[in-house]
């Protein structure tokens, strides 16, 4: 009804905004804080989470118990729910919406889901309210009634979907859930009885919590690389550290080490009360030789991979980089960033190669060149507002687009005549003219480099 | 000022030319002691006694030597010191780019690198360094590791990890602004590990620039990089011999000293191997490698 029709029934109505975006992530919040009874959840429509509990319920001493937990941590919250566990999403769905139970938890046995579903309405499958419409419309009131219909007469009528809802809730098809975030392949969680703050039982839990999750590593012989560590506060957010690695570790100091540095961005708020770390991507590593005390050798490459996680996981794996030089004529790709740690290969130097800057600039800076006759190099270009008299200068030395790459325009534009000047200081300068001199072509002069 | 065909070069097919360093004038010096020779051996005695006096620990990890005379002689223990910091400024209006303070610093790192295995550090603020330029003055890039890090502090950081960290030969940072005590933890840090660090200065304002020059810090030596016209080549229009006045502003245990040092041509990089790879038309004669010195 509209507003002004409430308010005539109810003067003293409390009215608010809707707010529909806001209310989807604080449901997306509490979905990611239902992370500490298992790693599969995910908000359900716009009431609703769902949590896959197979294997993790006897963690908290059995369904019941963990449907309670949830339940008083809800209400201490403010938040009030139904709690359903069932075999499937769907009747878990149907039943805590339309049973007629006054209790908060209800747990059905597993295999009794006719029984259960059946003195529901029709709209407790998940259906389009038209479909549903059309179902009460020719005397399909509840759920029983569909048991016994021809599966063919109802796709001819009202879609596929009707049958395909029934099934899923039936467990006759498979519905998997999927979870909000990704599904780590170990975790580890520590509860605490009173919530923490002090950044050194922080600290502590942490390590203890590294050594735990490397323990599980080394007795399946791996090592991971990728790691997040989430912390769940009192009032229901989740903070994390996320942790990548160069290569497959499970070292517990540097692991640790590389938490501990990224501690303090953590924000306990009133209290942490559950931690967890979960590993997502694992790989093997098999176990290695420790080396004596003093025997330290420098030349070991898995003794670099440290060093990089740390300024990898401060600055961002971007960040570091390796040259790697490439086939190509053309100046930026003759040498291209590559990440660090991968083999790379080597390229034919190629002999007698013509001079090329140390410093080269991405993309080339454009200048104001002024020159005599066509061919020639400038006799002054002004460059970034500094005027610069050229005395002596090589070239040109043509670079046209590669016409044989795919992705080779084979512009005009793309040709380019690179000259090595030198102004009145001594200071050397690699600049190039871009197109031809005839036509209406423009002709752009560029500073791409600065030699030493 | 014309045009010529770079490959096309008559000094491609005469002649190979050899990495030398040329010093053409000593600008200025260390002062000569006169005396009798027993007074001289009692002075170099008691100078050794103060240097050791002064810094215990000066030159623990070894030198890298130039292989020039002159420069050996400036620099204490005949080298550049290991295990320390060094800076490195350009000059004028080069501070912006760092071109020719890079191009220095990877002179000495391609020295250093094969003298020892690992790799090199080299942290900057923006990814600007060229992977051939690189090769074109001796290091080989596929020795460097990049880390690209905005903020000056970060660099400083990611060095001083570096320098911590084993199987880092160098750690090569370019900075604009250098606190004292960060100098002095990069210096203790050089020395405990043995690794080089070198400090690359680049600013893009005047005012700043002024300010921290004049700042004192830990780098055991400080260098100074400007470029000079180019020595014409007889007969070649064009861009000759890169010229570059090299400063030894600030050396612990010796004196500032300045050169006007000749860069032999990019691609007439020539390592040994590859002279006797490929023998030049004229043979090289002793006569030419000493006027070379």
């Amino acid at each position: 009804m509209p507003l002004a029709d409430a308010l005539a029934f109810a003067p003293g109505l409390a009215t608010a905004l809707a707010q529909p975006f806001e209310d989807a992530a604080a449901l997306g919040r509490l979905a990611e804080w239902c992370n500490r009874y298992s790693p599969w959840t995910a908000p359900d429509g716009t009431d609703g989470v769902k949590i896959e509990i197979t294997g993790s319920a006897h963690l908290w001493g059995g369904e019941p118990a963990l449907a309670n937990d949830l339940l008083t941590r809800l209400d201490r919250r403010h938040v009030t729910g139904r709690v359903t566990i069932a075999d499937t999403i769907g009747t878990a769905w149907a039943v805590a919406r339309f049973a007629q139970t006054a209790e908060g938890v209800v747990i059905l046995p597993p295999g009794e889901l006719r029984a259960a579903l059946a003195s529901l309405p029709v709209e407790a499958l998940r259906l389009d309210p038209l479909i549903a419409q059309g179902l009460r419309r020719v005397g399909l009131k509840r759920i029983r009634d569909l048991y016994k219909m021809p599966r063919n007469a109802l796709a001819q009528r009202f879609g596929e979907t009707v049958a395909q809802r029934l099934d899923q809730a039936l467990d006759d098809i498979p519905e998997p859930l999927s979870p909000l975030g990704e599904v780590p392949s170990w975790r580890v969680r520590l509860s605490f009885a009173e919530p923490i703050t002090e950044p050194a039982d922080l600290m502590l839990t942490t390590e203890r919590l590294t050594a735990d999750l490397v323990q599980r590593l080394a007795q399946e012989g791996m090592g991971a690389r990728r790691l997040d560590l989430a912390f769940h506060r009192v009032d229901g957010r989740v903070e994390r550290i996320r942790l990548g690695t160069a290569r497959p570790s499970r070292d517990p100091r540097h692991l640790t080490a590389l938490f501990k540095e990224r501690l303090d961005t953590v924000d306990p708020g009133l209290g942490i009360e559950d931690m967890i770390i979960a590993a997502f991507a694992i790989e093997s590593l098999p176990a290695e030789q420790i080396s004596l005390p003093g025997h330290i050798s420098r030349n070991e490459a898995g003794s670099i991979a440290p060093l990089f996680d740390r300024l990898g996981n401060r600055l961002g794996l971007a960040a570091l980089s390796q040259l790697e030089p490439q086939e190509s004529h053309i100046p930026e790709r003759a040498s291209v960033r590559v990440p660090v740690c991968r083999p790379h290969s080597s390229a034919a130097r190629v002999a007698n190669q013509p001079p090329r800057p140390i410093r080269l600039f991405e993309p080339p800076e454009p200048v104001e060149a002024f020159w005599l006759l066509p061919d020639d190099p400038p006799f002054r270009f002004v460059w970034r507002r500094r005027r610069h008299r050229v005395t002596c200068a090589d070239g040109p030395e043509r670079i046209a687009d590669e016409w044989w790459r795919p992705n080779g325009s084979g512009d005009v534009d793309a040709i380019r005549d690179y000259y090595r000047v030198e102004d009145e200081e001594g200071r050397r300068f690699w600049l190039f003219r871009a197109g031809f001199h005839h036509g209406g072509h423009q002709r752009r002069w560029f500073i791409h480099g600065v030699f030493a | 000022m014309t045009q010529s065909r770079y490959l096309l070069k008559q000094s491609d097919f005469n002649e190979t030319r050899q990495r030398v360093w040329r010093p053409v004038v000593p600008t200025y010096g260390p002062a000569k002691h006169a005396g009798s020779r027993t007074e001289n051996a009692l002075l170099a005695k008691l100078s050794e006694r103060i240097k050791q006096i002064e810094r215990p620990t000066a030159t623990v990890h070894g030198v890298l030597p130039f292989g020039i005379t002159a420069t050996d002689r400036a620099l204490p223990g005949g080298g550049l010191a290991r295990g320390a910091l060094h800076e490195i400024l350009g000059a004028g209006r080069d501070e912006e780019d760092g071109a020719l303070a890079a191009a220095f610093a990877a002179y000495i790192l391609g020295r250093l690198t094969g003298t020892a295995d690992g790799i090199v550090l080299w942290c900057l603020p923006r990814p600007d360094l060229y992977g051939p330029g690189l090769a074109a003055h001796g290091l080989d890039p596929a020795r460097v590791v990049l880390v690209r890090a905005p903020r000056d502090a970060e660099i400083l950081w990611a060095m001083e990890e570096g320098l911590h960290a084993p199987g880092i030969v160098a750690v090569v940072g370019e900075v604009g602004t250098l606190p004292g005590i960060a100098s002095r933890r990069l210096q203790l840090a050089a020395e405990h590990s043995g690794t080089t660090a070198f400090l690359l200065r680049r600013w893009r304002d005047g005012g700043q620039a002024a300010h921290e020059r004049a700042l004192p810090n830990a780098a055991v030596t400080r260098w100074r990089i400007a470029a000079l016209p180019s020595r014409p080549m007889p007969g070649e229009p064009g861009v000759g011999h890169p010229r570059w006045r090299i400063e030894l502003l600030r050396c612990r245990g010796g004196e500032p000293v300045c050169w006007e040092m000749e860069v032999p041509d990019a691609t007439d990089h020539v390592s040994l191997a590859a002279a006797l790879a490929d023998r030049p038309a004229a043979p090289v004669t002793p006569e030419k490698l000493r006027r070379a010195g």
